[in-house]
């Protein structure tokens, strides 16, 4: 590149000459355009492994804080200033709770932990499934139930990039807590049981897995972790896999996560399902003993 | 290209290398800012909902 050198380099004059550079000039421009077409590449990959976090967790960052002002104002408001840290007092049907707040596109809700994944796996959870919403956090399907409600509670999330909460969505087992909080109360969902240990399946064996059993009837063939096609909008359905939008009477109350498969790639889609097995009214200073599980 | 852009920076060799650095960090943040978000939706790398 460093033009001192050219009058060493250059061949002495003869005839031809003109040609010669010519070619220099093009090859010499192919190699430079190779080179940077490969640098625009790599960058895009920093930017989508590295810098897309980094934009993501601001929104993220955001839109807790938001969520946050919310729910202390509405706790305010409570005039219920007994301090009740039991869990088993604390415990509520969730066929008594109804919603009481609204949920805005875009705007957080709710907040998804799972202990599996580490003490500080929290995320806010936002309405809607657009590349907007989900840039921000783990998004609410519209259209599929609400936290705790009879149907199916579906939420989506990245894999790879904008924060990617649901990286490790392949590393949950049967029976794992996914704990969602929203403005007055915790739901405790536990991960189905896996396909392969359908056979054998003992719910006795782990303290877990209370309330976790092999689906059946209209649930038959529900399990922990699918992997599915990009179409398979059924999954998200009130009772997965069966392709209807009403929410029968004896529905489970049902959660569902999913993001793209395998990693790095969009081909496939993951499918995390769980039921409720526990629910609790939020009160100062308790937090479901479910948070601990490590 | 690059031996064009390089013949018209001004300055002694180590001024050009800051200008070249500050051009480099331009582009960059072009890319980041401006074309990869744009470029983003239109590779399959990342949907993940159902649909």
């Amino acid at each position: 590149m460093s033009e001192a050198l050219t009058p060493v380099e250059a061949p002495p004059p003869a005839p031809g000459r003109g040609g010669r550079d010519t070619v220099r000039t093009v090859v010499r421009g192919v190699g430079q355009l190779l080179i940077t077409v490969g640098v625009v590449v790599l960058l895009f990959v920093v930017y989508e492994v590295y810098v897309t976090d980094l934009f993501g967790s601001q929104k993220q960052a955001a839109a807790t804080e938001a969520i946050d002002q919310v729910w202390a104002g509405a706790e305010a408001t409570t005039t219920d200033t007994v301090v009740v840290t039991d869990p088993n007092q604390l415990v509520t049907d969730p066929r008594q709770r109804t919603p009481k707040y609204e949920t805005l596109s875009g705007e957080g809700f709710a907040k998804l932990y799972i202990p599996a994944f580490g003490a500080d796996y929290r995320f806010t959870i936002v309405e809607g499934t657009n590349s907007d919403d989900l840039y921000i956090g783990p998004g609410h399907y519209s259209g599929t139930q609400m936290p705790g409600q009879q149907g199916n509670f579906a939420v989506a999330g990245h894999r790879v990039s904008k924060g990617s909460p649901f990286n490790d969505l392949g590393l949950l087992a049967s029976c794992d807590a996914v704990v969602v909080e929203t403005q007055d109360d915790w739901f405790v969902y536990r991960v189905l049981p896996m396909q392969e240990e359908e056979a054998g399946w003992d719910g006795t064996q782990h303290a877990h897995c209370a309330g976790v059993g092999v689906q059946t009837g209209q649930y038959a063939g529900v399990y922990g972790r699918e992997i599915t096609v990009p179409t398979d909008y059924a999954q998200v359905l009130p009772v997965p896999h069966v392709d209807s939008t009403a929410v029968p009477p004896d529905a489970e109350r049902v959660i569902t996560l999913t993001t793209c498969h395998p990693q790095f790639s969009d081909r496939e889609r993951m499918i995390i399902h769980g039921v409720l097995t526990q629910s609790y009214a939020k009160a100062p200073g308790f937090l479901p003993p479910e948070l601990g599980e490590g | 290209m690059y031996v064009w852009i390089w013949r018209r920076l001004p300055g002694p060799t180590a001024v050009k290398w800051l200008q070249a650095l500050g051009l480099f960090l331009a582009v960059v943040a072009l890319l980041f800012f401006v074309v990869f978000p744009w470029l983003e939706p239109y590779l399959p790398f990342d949907r993940m909902s159902t649909d």
